[in-house]
């Protein structure tokens, strides 16, 4: 159903730093996001929001509940069925860029074409494609610690969207970026949400990230508190 | 795919050039230092192996029938013209000598040793043994009309003999009576071969003979052969087709030695474990923490859809290339030094006296087999298999976000 393409049942994460201890990172979460939808998952630290986002993407597991997208259960899956859901179907946008260090980048940007085996000339057209709308085409030869902060965070971002994912996940996209390159970085992701139909979910607490969404949910203590 | 990840190991290498180059030098020193030393601890063995068998039996030596059981001269090879016309004709003969051989005594006019008399053709043993390389002082020559002898170094010190030294060496002839001759001596010799360096006394061959009253009858006939390996074949032919003579091969007059060859090789390969044990430690430790650090760089790859197996087969490449590169510098390095040891040998003179007891020259030449390279690119893959296999237990246990943000 096109009003659910991410649903989320039940979901509950709790953390065990040390014996005896447990940790309620996530309380019962029911949520539905829709296709092309740009929604930010808001609120204060440790509200659970990078926890919640590593849940859908695959990178975490939920304690309990589950996770689909596009009506495909996605809690449960093995290795090989979520390395290729998430090599297919989701972008990861991190804080920290998470870019290959040993890559350039135009290889970072072409990194997950070639691990679904495109060919190399429709690489290097769609790395083109999505570094000049991301007005990264001068920087594509150079190194990640060659860039700037907000170069690297556009790289990223075109790692994430070269591949044509289906849904894009953005933890703190805007936290090490000053404020002109958080703008510019919004402005981009609008315009891929817009131009080529992404769904885009942020975790964020920046208001500029906040405002930008077209729907804002917020979490409070592991649980829903609006949206 | 193969490609692009042996590119991103390429790269990943090239990025971190330092920890690659530790790493290549590690195992190219150690492959160098392994190589040097099973280089010329066979060259060691194989110069002992062939220092007794040129100043003793040969590759193959014939005696007459019942010698080697009682040494009694007179079980002497009578027929020999005719078992060295075969071996002319035989092309796996290199050459060939006879020697009559007694055992006597030498004695001066200060003391007297246990002395093994041994009559042999100087030019014949000049194309045959080339005993003339192990003159230490001296000729090898007996002088015109045969009165002079040349003796064992170890024999001529122990009776601080000197070039003209007047000596008398007795022995039984083969008439069951004692005869002496009175010769001076007119070389030392050293073969490095301790039982001959300690009791031979070489004479003319027509001197041994008259002494001897061997009527031309020989004692011994040594045999060296092109190829070692035909040994068998050689000595079974020439049982076959004569009956008044035994044949033995230098394995089994000498098993001795043949047992130093087999501990030699054992103690190579238990030192090339020991060796690639700690530097196998040094490798696993580099490639462990270069893996180790490297964790969140393969968390990312995983959280971006990259298969485990596809890391596995990175971190893989970039460790078969660290090893082929450490491999290949060390095979170069320690083959060419192989090479020119083996033209130019090593100089060990400083503890020649040592070398000297155990049936050693001071100057070793080193040898070179295949399997010393074969052996030691299976140590060092295995080396790095193994280092790799721990790293990649670890991060198949953790989730992609453990990675990314906790190693």
């Amino acid at each position: 159903m096109m009003n659910d393409f991410v649903r989320i049942e039940k979901i509950s994460k709790i953390f065990t730093p040390a014996k005896g201890v447990a940790v309620a990172a996530l309380q019962d979460i029911d949520l539905t996001i829709a296709q092309h939808d740009l929604v930010v998952l808001n609120g204060p630290s440790g509200s659970g929001k990078t926890t919640l986002l590593n849940i859908i993407g695959g990178l975490d597991e939920p304690t309990q509940g589950q996770v689909s997208l596009a009506g495909q259960r996605l809690t449960g899956m093995g290795e090989k069925e979520w390395s290729e859901t998430r090599r297919d179907h989701i972008g990861f946008v991190f804080q920290a860029y998470n870019l290959l260090p040993v890559l350039s980048a135009r290889e970072n940007i072409e990194y997950i074409m070639r691990l679904q085996n495109r060919t190399s000339a429709e690489c290097a057209a769609r790395s083109l494609e999505v570094a000049r709308k991301l007005g990264i085409e001068a920087v594509l030869d150079a190194l990640p610690h060659e860039l700037s902060g907000g170069q690297q965070q556009r790289v990223a971002v075109a790692r994430a969207v070269a591949s044509k994912p289906r849904l894009i996940l953005a933890d703190e996209p805007t936290a090490n970026l000053d404020s002109k390159n958080g703008n510019d970085l919004m402005e981009m992701m609008q315009r891929l949400n817009e131009d080529e139909g992404v769904t885009i979910i942020f975790s964020s607490h920046d208001p500029m990230v906040i405002n930008t969404a077209k729907r804002s949910i917020v979490l409070h203590d592991g649980r829903v508190v609006e949206g | 795919m193969y490609r692009f990840v042996f590119k991103m190991a390429l790269n990943s290498l090239m990025q971190r050039r330092s920890r690659s180059l530790l790493v290549v030098l590690m195992i190219s020193t150690s492959l160098w230092g392994l190589l040097f030393m099973e280089g010329i601890y066979d060259g060691m063995t194989e110069q002992l192996i062939a220092n007794a068998i040129r100043s003793g039996s040969g590759d193959v030596v014939l005696y007459g029938k019942g010698y080697r059981r009682e040494q009694d001269i007179k079980r002497a090879i009578a027929n020999h013209a005719e078992i060295l016309q075969v071996m002319a004709g035989d092309p796996r003969v290199a050459s060939y000598s006879t020697r009559i051989m007694q055992d006597g005594l030498l004695a001066t006019a200060r003391g007297s040793r246990p002395a093994r008399i041994i009559g042999v053709h100087p030019e014949m043993e000049k194309r045959h043994a080339r005993l003339d390389e192990y003159m230490e002082q001296g000729e090898f020559d007996f002088g015109g009309q045969g009165k002079k002898a040349i003796i064992g170094a170890r024999l001529a010190e122990k009776l601080n003999l000197k070039i003209g030294s007047k000596i008398v060496i007795s022995a039984q002839n083969s008439v069951d009576e004692l005869t002496s001759i009175v010769l001076r001596v007119g070389g030392m010799i050293r073969a490095n071969n301790m039982g001959f360096d300690e009791t031979a006394v070489l004479v003319s061959f027509a001197r041994a003979n008259d002494m001897l009253f061997m009527q031309g009858a020989v004692s011994q006939i040594s045999i060296l052969l092109h190829d070692q390996s035909d040994a068998h074949g050689v000595q079974e032919s020439l049982l076959h087709q004569f009956s008044t003579i035994e044949a033995f091969r230098w394995d089994e007059i000498a098993p001795v030695l043949l047992q130093s060859r087999q501990m030699m090789a054992i103690f190579n390969q238990v030192t090339s474990g020991l060796v690639f044990c700690v530097a196998g430690l040094g490798i696993f430790g580099v490639v462990l923490v270069s893996v180790l650090e490297r964790m969140r760089e393969f968390g990312i790859m995983l959280a971006v859809g990259t298969r485990f197996r596809q890391i596995g087969l990175l971190i893989f490449y970039e460790s078969m290339l660290l090893g082929l590169t450490g491999f290949a510098l060390g095979a170069a390095l320690g083959g060419s030094t192989l090479l020119y040891l083996q033209s130019h040998g090593l100089d060990l003179s400083l503890m020649s006296e040592g070398l000297n007891a155990f049936g050693l020259d001071s100057m070793v030449y080193a040898v070179i087999r295949w399997n010393y390279f074969s052996m030691a690119l299976g140590a060092v893959l295995g080396s790095i298999i193994l280092s790799t296999v721990i790293p990649l237990r670890i991060l198949r246990k953790a989730k992609p976000i453990q990675a990314i943000s906790e190693m």
